[in-house]
């Protein structure tokens, strides 16, 4: 992977690059979240309506997926999706590396997901409870569901960390093909030579190239930064809404089984 | 016409390796590198056309669904996004097992 990764232009000896660049977007939300609630005002103004705004959609959303009964996970998966979408976008920003770009800052994230949906489960309907769902409905089933739901549990964390890692360092290598594999910086070079061929053959293959770079890579990786950070909380809430309904989904099954 | 395919493709899947056995023979240096790459390749290509025929079905249906019922546009295209993600998660696991291949190199 180093053989075709930009180092970042700043970085702290000793320390890895996404833990630096994890701390910068943790001083960012933290500044941000300090400054917009600094003066809380009733009738919201600047940054403190801005943030309100932000925040009242994931509000919406959460309304939209889980019901009113998951407001109260509203600090969790908001702390999640911003920090996901703003750890993407400073990835896109030449000259910064993205937190996200590295396996370790998304398993960790998907981790804090795995343990907390559990921990949101046995809280909410008793440990001896939550585990009986692992049985599935039928008891003489239990041998056969407690190895598909271990293992079907066991690939969320997976999945999730693993989506988001490959989505964003996907786009960074199709970006570092694009710079240095297919020539972009040596048509360039060819264009500033001097020569009359070069600077036609070379001034245009670079600028189709620049084109194609800045007007379709670039708003793709901005349009998958949003989307993969939407999609992790949005798979957080169904994990988590899952973890706290399924009592009622097997009351359910067993009530119609009874009147059937 | 299958067969004469089959032989094509052993061929150039073999090729390479062949080759570089022969250099690893005089020079050392492994024989795994240049499969790893074919198989890189392959299965990143596989796995993309594939996810897209998965995913032309999904958003077709999506479509054809928000056209009848242009009042439940909201939440179809939530569903198709979440169907989205977790179609094109298959094919991002082969990706990462493409970088696993080209840049870790586990196997040498």
């Amino acid at each position: 992977m180093e053989a075709i990764e930009h180092p970042p232009i700043f970085s702290l000896p000793g320390i890895p690059d996404h833990v630096t660049y994890t701390w910068l977007v943790m001083i960012v939300l933290t500044v941000v979240a300090f400054l917009a609630s600094r003066n809380l005002a009733l009738v919201p103004r600047g940054l403190q309506n801005f943030v309100e705004v932000v925040l009242e959609q994931f509000l919406a959303l959460i309304d939209d997926v889980m019901g009113p009964e998951g407001r109260r996970y509203l600090p969790l998966i908001a702390t999640l999706g911003l920090f996901i979408l703003i750890g993407n976008l400073l990835g896109i920003v030449p000259g910064l590396a993205g937190p996200t770009t590295n396996l370790n800052t998304t398993a960790a994230c998907a981790l804090t997901v795995f343990i907390s949906y559990h921990a949101i489960g046995i809280r909410k309907q008793g440990a001896l409870t939550y585990l009986k769902h692992f049985m599935g409905p039928v008891p003489a089933l239990a041998p056969l569901m407690i190895p598909i739901e271990l293992i079907s549990h066991l690939a969320r964390p997976l999945s999730l960390s693993l989506r988001l890692f490959g989505n964003m360092t996907g786009g960074h290598i199709l970006l570092a093909i694009i710079f240095f594999l297919m020539g972009l910086d040596g048509l360039i070079g060819w264009a500033l030579s001097g020569s009359v061929a070069g600077a036609l053959v070379g001034g245009l293959g670079g600028v189709i190239m620049i084109v194609f770079t800045v007007g379709f890579l670039y708003p793709l990786k901005i349009l998958v930064s949003f989307l993969q950070a939407f999609i992790f909380v949005m798979l957080t809430m169904l994990y988590i809404s899952g973890a706290i309904e399924e009592a009622e989904h097997h009351a359910d099954h067993h009530e119609q089984k009874k009147t059937r | 016409m299958s067969r004469s395919l089959i032989l094509v493709g052993l061929a150039v899947v073999g090729v390479p390796g062949v080759a570089s056995a022969a250099e690893a023979a005089g020079g050392g240096g492994g024989w795994i590198g240049p499969f790893a790459v074919i198989a890189a390749g392959l299965g990143m290509a596989l796995a993309a056309g594939l996810c897209g025929l998965g995913q032309g079905r999904a958003v077709a249906s999506a479509v054809d669904a928000m056209a009848r019922q242009p009042g439940a546009a909201a939440r179809i295209q939530t569903a198709m996004i979440i169907g989205l993600a977790l179609i094109e998660s298959l094919a991002i696991y082969v990706l990462v097992v493409a970088m696993i291949l080209l840049f870790v190199q586990p196997i040498k």
